[in-house]
């Protein structure tokens, strides 16, 4: 587990699943923390309980989900009744990379996490100032900070 | 020092103790009959056993053809599979992740939800879970030779099954599927594992089938310079010709620069003769396989034809023995059949018509090979130090130490600390060697293609101009540009 002393939100990453694609997870760990985050980064294969656990240990405002290989359907169903069961509901999910399996429309993908309780879903292409900016202004609306 | 490597042969006790309990981690292992698998293979005719296609393929100096391609249900699979025997030379059966970490429950409720949603929901063929009479199915229903594909640092069972059903050849290897593909898994564990699996194939090459094995070349496929995955080929080569293996594929992931990448795959295959021969090793037969572009794939699907037409390029150029194909989906998710089949036929009218064409080995070239060759034979000559007479002792010290490292692993096991970068060429350089060994010589070649990059873009080398590389390919070039 890797943090960095900033006064920033703090925010939890990590590749979820099986997954073992480090690529996208050290750059986004890099270009979350540049932008002024407290990154608790889980690195791959994190299971839902670990993110949880990592959350509530340093009080996060947000959890930030990769999922690149496929099988991010299977992985990512229940994480936000888990974060409910454990006293975290508010918490702020987001989700991204290659969620399902093959080249699917991304409308329909969106639905589909969106209704699994995700705040915001990305596709791999998404531009990360974008995402930086939509994640500041949401934990203010949703915490007020 | 040489003398004392090579004689860590697992003894049939060992095996057959050892067997019994791999046998017994799920249980479709119950099913798995040695003496009955091996009748099987005998009566397998030579079209489709890999060995022999690759031998053909080598005489003729022909490039063969073969895509990545598995779903998670039998009929689904073999559906699949015809299609792409439509063009494609050899087959695969790539397995999902699940099974990949030994996760066969999580493997079984993905076959159950898959069969629900009537589409695969796993990224690959969970081949423990459906068994040796399953697998046999799809071996008996496709008319070229097979391949597992996979990524599994403890591969024993999967091993069993799927040489047990009719498969030919089985990639992986302990390091290579380990190093690139796994978090928490010690190195010494999965060594020890896949010396099982090269037993297994040794074990069947002792009774006159012969198994080819196919060491993961590419690694993170994420600018691994060529020095550091052709120490890597070299040394599981080595591993598995101990354990009786006689028939081995090394490979390397394009990288994008066409002399660096037809000098690796030259070098590639004259190291591991050097290598082989050097560790007193005789009378295997050795092939390559080129990768086209292992790292992030354009999104567009006219450009995504384009990165897998130079890596068609590139394998016909280095003579490669076959090629392992991407598709125009590459960016976004497993390919549809047809995607595959338009990835496959691009490359083999590229193969085709380069398939005359013979590159010249002059002086870039021949430097470059040179080139990987010192820094190969630096790095190796440590490894074998460290070892003290043991390849896989060799393998986990070098690791350890950070004599070998691979960018952007996911290993604990791996140090993460050496820097690749692209000069101005687009060839991978190293930046910073971190505990990687290299003569003062190719330090201050690699300083100044790094170097000499810098000054043209007006900024220092860095890992910001690293991660524009990462980002390159898929934004439409080669050597990254200021973000
Ligand atoms: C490199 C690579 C590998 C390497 C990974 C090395 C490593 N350990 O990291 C290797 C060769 C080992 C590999 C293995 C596999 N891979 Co792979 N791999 C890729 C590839 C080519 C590039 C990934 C990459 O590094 N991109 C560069 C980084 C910078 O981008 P990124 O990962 O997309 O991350 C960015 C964005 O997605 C986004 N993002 C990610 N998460 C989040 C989260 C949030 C909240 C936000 C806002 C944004 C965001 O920001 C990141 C930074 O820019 C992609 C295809 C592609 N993209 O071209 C396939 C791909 C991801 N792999 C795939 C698969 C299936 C696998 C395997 C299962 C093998 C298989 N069956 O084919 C195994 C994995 C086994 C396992 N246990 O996980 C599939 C997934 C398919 C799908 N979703 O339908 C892909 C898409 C290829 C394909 N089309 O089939 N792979």
């Amino acid at each position: 587990m890797s943090t960095e002393n900033v006064s920033g939100p703090t925010i939890v990453l990590g590749v979820i699943g099986s997954d073992c694609h480090a690529v996208g997870n050290a750059i986004l760990y890099r270009v979350f923390s540049e932008a002024g985050f407290n990154v608790v980064n889980l690195g791959v294969m994190v299971s839902q309980d670990e993110y949880i656990d990592a959350a509530i240990e340093t009080n996060a405002k947000a959890i930030l989900v990769s999922s690149l290989y496929g099988q991010g359907e299977l992985d990512c169903e229940g994480l936000r009744e888990r974060c409910i069961e454990r006293g975290i509901d508010d918490i702020l999910l987001y989700v991204g990379g290659n969620l399902v399996i093959g080249k699917v429309d991304y409308a329909q993908t969106e639905a589909k996490f969106k209704k699994m309780g995700y705040d915001r879903v990305f596709t791999p292409e998404s531009d990360l100032n974008e995402v930086i900016k939509l994640l500041y202004a949401d934990i203010k609306e949703r915490f007020g900070e | 020092m040489t003398a004392a490597y090579g004689k860590a042969y697992i003894s049939d006790a060992d095996f057959f103790a050892e067997r019994e309990e791999v046998l017994k981690t799920w249980p479709t292992g119950s099913d798995v009959d040695l003496d009955e698998a091996v009748a099987y293979h005998r009566t397998i005719s030579d079209d489709k056993k890999f060995t022999e296609a690759l031998k053909k393929a080598a005489e003729e100096g022909r490039v063969l053809v073969q895509p990545r391609a598995g779903v998670a249900l039998v009929d689904e699979h073999i559906e699949l599979l015809q299609k792409l025997a439509a063009e494609a030379d050899l087959l695969p059966t790539t397995i999902d992740a699940y099974t990949r970490l030994n996760h066969y429950e999580e493997a079984q409720k993905g076959i159950e939800r898959s069969v629900a949603a009537g589409k695969s929901l796993l990224n690959g063929f969970p081949a423990v879970n459906h068994g040796v009479k399953e697998c046999r199915r799809v071996v008996e229903a496709v008319s070229r030779p097979l391949q597992v594909r996979h990524g599994t640092p403890d591969a024993r069972l999967l091993a069993e099954i799927t040489l047990a059903a009719g498969f030919t050849s089985f990639e992986g290897g302990g390091i290579s599927y380990n190093i690139p593909y796994a978090k928490k898994a010690p190195l010494e564990l999965s060594v020890k594992t896949w010396q099982y699996v090269d037993r297994l194939c040794g074990y069947y090459e002792s009774k006159g089938i012969r198994i080819n094995r196919e060491p993961f070349g590419p690694l993170t496929g994420s600018l691994v310079p060529p020095c550091v995955s052709t120490s890597v080929a070299i040394l599981e080569g080595l591993l598995a010709l101990e354990q009786g293996v006689r028939c081995v594929t090394v490979g390397y992931g394009q990288l994008g620069n066409l002399v660096q990448d037809v000098a690796a795959v030259i070098s590639l295959r004259e190291l591991c003769d050097e290598y082989f021969r050097k560790f007193g090793f005789e009378n295997y037969q050795l092939t390559t396989v080129l990768h086209q572009w292992m790292g992030g794939f354009p999104e567009d699907e006219a450009k995504a034809f384009a990165v897998i037409s130079w890596g068609g390029a590139i394998a016909a150029l280095a003579k490669a023995t076959k090629v392992i194909v991407k598709t125009p989906h590459e960016a976004r998710g497993i390919p549809t059949a047809e995607a595959n089949l338009q990835g496959i036929k691009a490359t083999k009218q590229i193969v085709n018509m380069l398939a005359e064409q013979h590159l010249l080995r002059e002086d870039s070239l021949q430097n470059e090979v040179e080139l990987i060759k010192k820094e190969v034979r630096c790095i190796l000559d440590r490894v074998f130090e460290l070892g003290e007479g043991d390849f896989a002792k060799a393998c986990v010290r070098a690791f350890a130490s950070g004599v070998l490292d691979v960018p952007f692993a996911p290993s604990r096991f791996n140090k993460g600390k050496l820097m690749p970068v692209r000069d101005s060429s687009g060839a991978v350089r190293i930046l910073d060697w971190a505990g990687t060994p290299a003569t003062d010589e190719v330090r201050e070649f690699h300083r100044r293609c790094v170097e000499e990059r810098g000054v043209s873009e007006g900024r220092k080398p860095s890992y910001h101009m690293l991660i524009d590389d990462i980002y390159a390919v898929s934004k439409g070039r080669l050597v990254g540009c200021r973000r």
